[in-house]
């Protein structure tokens, strides 16, 4: 149910890949698409029609760099506007700062607080939380459970029904501490009672941060609530929790565009240590429900240097031993192959499942039985017959059957690439060989 | 509940009164222009459509089902469950466009109304099931953290008291701190028997001690709360799964969020893929007036809504009536 939504994209990105030119309607395919998986993805639906419109100028007037593939660019553009839409990571600052959290209920607002207490606890910091939930029966309970396996003082009464005043004597309470932590009731921004509460509460701590803790389900809902609580105590940084569903998180992008502000942590998991620092890269690809495209371009940045691969003697279709060699050695530097691949957004190729399962360790094996063929034998792997097979095992130190698999995995590989070529025209085989090779 | 998005189908179906109103003006050039200011929507259709001859092509709607399918998902209303709703507008105008001179409003509403109601199925009245099953009717509840499975349990248990049944809560959230202390508040609020163990414990253990104390002592339901889980967890939905084998509930009843966009549609498959829903009930949904969550569970799972959450309160539940809900939808009287 899941794997569809990122393949529309992939589907309008493989339409691309062919093209020399930019072709609008090429063009119009892929944003259409993307609007569809951001929409998916609960991304506010003005904010996806601004994008996309976006994206789609600056794809038909901008002239794509030299030596970049149409695809590319276009990618390239969709990456820096997601990019620019999400601002950076929210900062967090080592030091004596007092934390606001508001959100709307169930957001996870309590769990984050314990989550962000031991953060800053294991970053060497005097950490303490106050639980100003003064409506919800056991929030108090569940706080001070959650502080006191970790030893973090929490300060709550569950008896008194005002939240300004337990925060009053909580600061008191909690003096000596750096890092205050303020957990408060869930609320919606329609409750003017409550908004005005939050407002009491953050003019009563004057506090550093305010954050919004957000449900990465959020809907279409995210913009408003977001824009409702920034008017009231001016929101400096979101939250986003509950990661680890199968939520992508999209109404985090218009919180982030609604407050101005960025996303500092992301909640994923149900422990206490399930906190990560943001990172855009990663939501973009989870957004997209596409590979790391970042990544992928860093990695082959890297292995470009080396590993040559004649391009042309395969495009005739002839793909040596030797050829492999070097695409072993440049994929060995790009990780494992089935990584490569679906970091690749158009890697649809179908290669024979034992090419995925290639472990290193296995690549490794085949350069060395490699390295024990003569210059001829890589050339023309045809020529290995029985008695060379024994002598190539002799020499690298392995069994006959080894170096049988290894001419098994070549023909398939053979066979593979001879697929792509056949199916996809001259000009995929070269990009295949560009991503794949790393050349 | 649901303004906003009665609102905005109204826009829309002004939309289409328009682009009627255009097409027919194409058709009809001569045409005088009808009595003035009509207030009322219908109203309006009907003079400009009924009385001439007009066909609605599918070019025609191209535009307006676009504009209705932006706001739909504008309202939370999944994409996929969008499109399929968009799909059924245009099978059943096209479906319709030969038979010249029919009322085009007609046409465009019921089609809308078709959909809707296509999508919501039928409410599910508790009260009545229970009064035709045998006691104790077992009521598990399920759904993702954060929903508001443990407030609708003791909503739901104040309901049911109210109407006249005994009810057990089973304290089956052994995992969350302070969920054992919640739920018992709740129920003492409220006067219902509570059965717990430890922080900790096997919730099938509560859950069948509860089951087992509903049937010693007679009560006629037992409400069995439970730990959020990710659909994605699957040691957690396998303890649900055998939470299911060792209490056998009678309904199995699904907690989600009116706020929750295209994930909702997710979760509500792998749950009732992972352990079956007979029921749902949507929750927050005074804070998101609009109905796209609702839209969007009913027509995945094909599963009726039973009550709906509109705040903090434990009288602050409504069982949920779709007829009712898309006539408001598209009344008249805005």
């Amino acid at each position: 149910m899941l794997d569809h939504l990122g393949s529309s994209l992939k589907d309008a990105l493989k339409k691309l890949a062919g093209k020399t030119v930019v072709d609008r309607t090429a063009v119009e395919d892929l944003v259409k698409d993307l609007q569809r998986a951001l929409i998916q993805a609960d991304v506010n639906v003005r904010l996806v029609m601004q994008l996309s419109q976006a994206i789609k100028t600056r794809a038909l007037e901008e002239e794509p760099p030299r030596g970049m593939s149409v695809r590319e660019h276009v990618l390239r553009i969709v990456y820096q506007e997601l990019v620019r839409l999400m601002g950076s990571a929210g900062e967090v600052k080592l030091g004596s700062q007092t934390i606001l959290m508001a959100g709307l209920q169930g957001s996870g607002k309590t769990t984050t607080t314990a989550k962000l207490a031991r953060h800053f606890q294991r970053k060497g910091l005097k950490t303490a939380v106050i639980c100003a939930d003064t409506f919800r029966p056991g929030a108090y309970d569940q706080l001070s459970t959650l502080c006191s396996r970790l030893n973090i003082p929490c300060f709550g009464n569950p008896q008194e029904k005002d939240a300004r005043v337990i925060v009053r004597d909580g600061l008191k309470a909690t003096g000596s501490a750096e890092v205050i932590i303020i957990d408060t009731q869930g609320r919606h921004a329609l409750e003017d009672d409550l908004i005005q509460e939050i407002i009491d509460l953050n003019t009563l701590t004057g506090a550093t941060h305010r954050w919004l803790v957000l449900d990465a389900a959020i809907g279409q809902k995210a913009s408003e609530q977001a824009r409702r609580f920034h008017e009231a105590i001016d929101i400096d940084g979101v939250i986003l929790t509950k990661m680890d569903g199968t939520a992508k998180g999209g109404g985090a992008l218009s919180a982030v565009s609604e407050t101005g502000s960025g996303i500092v942590f992301i909640g994923s998991g149900e422990t206490i240590e399930d906190l990560e620092r943001f990172d855009p890269d990663g939501f973009i690809s989870r957004l997209l429900g596409m590979g790391d495209l970042k990544a992928l371009v860093e990695r082959a940045q890297q292995s470009v240097s080396e590993g040559e691969i004649d391009v042309n003697a395969m495009m005739r279709g002839k793909f040596t031993l030797r050829d492999m060699y070097k695409q072993l050695e440049a994929v060995n530097r790009m990780g494992p192959l089935k990584q490569i691949m679906s970091m690749m957004p158009l890697g649809n190729i179908e290669l024979p499942g034992d090419a995925y399962d290639m472990t290193s360790a296995k690549m490794a094996r085949y350069r060395i039985i490699m390295d024990s063929m003569t210059g001829k034998e890589l050339d023309e792997p045809s020529l290995i017959a029985s008695s060379r097979i024994h002598r190539i095992a002799r020499g690298s130190g392995s069994t006959p059957d080894e170096v049988r698999e290894l001419l098994k995995y070549y023909k398939n590989m053979k066979r593979a690439l001879k697929g792509v070529r056949g199916g996809a025209g001259k000009f995929n085989m070269q990009r295949l060989m560009k991503k794949f090779g790393g050349m | 509940m649901f303004d906003g998005l009665r609102e905005k189908l109204q826009k829309i179906t002004t939309g289409f009164e328009e682009r009627i109103a255009t097409a027919s003006a194409e058709s009809a050039p001569a045409a005088p222009k009808p009595e003035k200011k009509d207030p009322s929507l219908l109203g309006k259709v009907r003079v400009l459509v009924t009385d001439r001859e007009f066909i609605i092509s599918e070019k025609d709607i191209e535009e307006p089902l676009f504009e209705l399918e932006m706001v739909l998902l504008e309202n939370d209303v999944a994409l996929p469950v969008a499109d399929e709703i968009i799909a059924h507008i245009r099978k059943d105008l096209t479906g319709e466009r030969r038979k010249i001179g029919e009322r085009v409003d007609t046409i465009v509403l019921s089609a809308l109304k078709g959909a809707l109601l296509d999508v919501l199925g039928e409410g599910f009245d508790l009260v009545s099931y229970i009064n035709n099953h045998e006691r104790p009717v077992k009521i598990l509840f399920t759904g993702v953290n954060g929903t508001g499975k443990t407030t609708t349990v003791a909503k739901i248990g104040a309901y049911l008291k109210k109407n006249g049944f005994s009810v057990v809560i089973g304290a089956g959230d052994t995992f969350r701190a302070g969920a054992i202390e919640q739920i018992d508040v709740h129920a003492s609020r409220i006067g219902i028997r509570i059965i717990q163990h430890q922080q900790g414990a096997d919730p099938s253990a509560v859950l069948f001690d509860a089951v087992q104390h509903a049937e010693a002592n007679h009560i006629d339901v037992v409400l069995a709360d439970t730990a959020g889980r990710f659909h994605n967890r699957v040691n957690l939905m396998n303890q649900l799964d055998k939470i299911r084998r060792v209490m056998k509930p009678d309904l199995i009843v699904y907690v989600d969020e009116a706020v929750a966009g295209n994930d909702a549609v997710v979760r509500a498959f792998e749950f009732e893929k992972s352990v079956g829903t007979d029921a749902v009930v949507l929750t927050k949904a005074d804070m998101d007036p609009r109905g796209g969550a609702a839209i969007s569970i009913a027509h995945t799972i094909g599963k009726p809504l039973m009550f709906l959450g509109t705040g903090q309160g434990y009288d602050d539940i409504v069982p949920f009536s779709p007829g009712q809900m898309v006539d408001e939808l598209l009344s008249e009287a805005a």
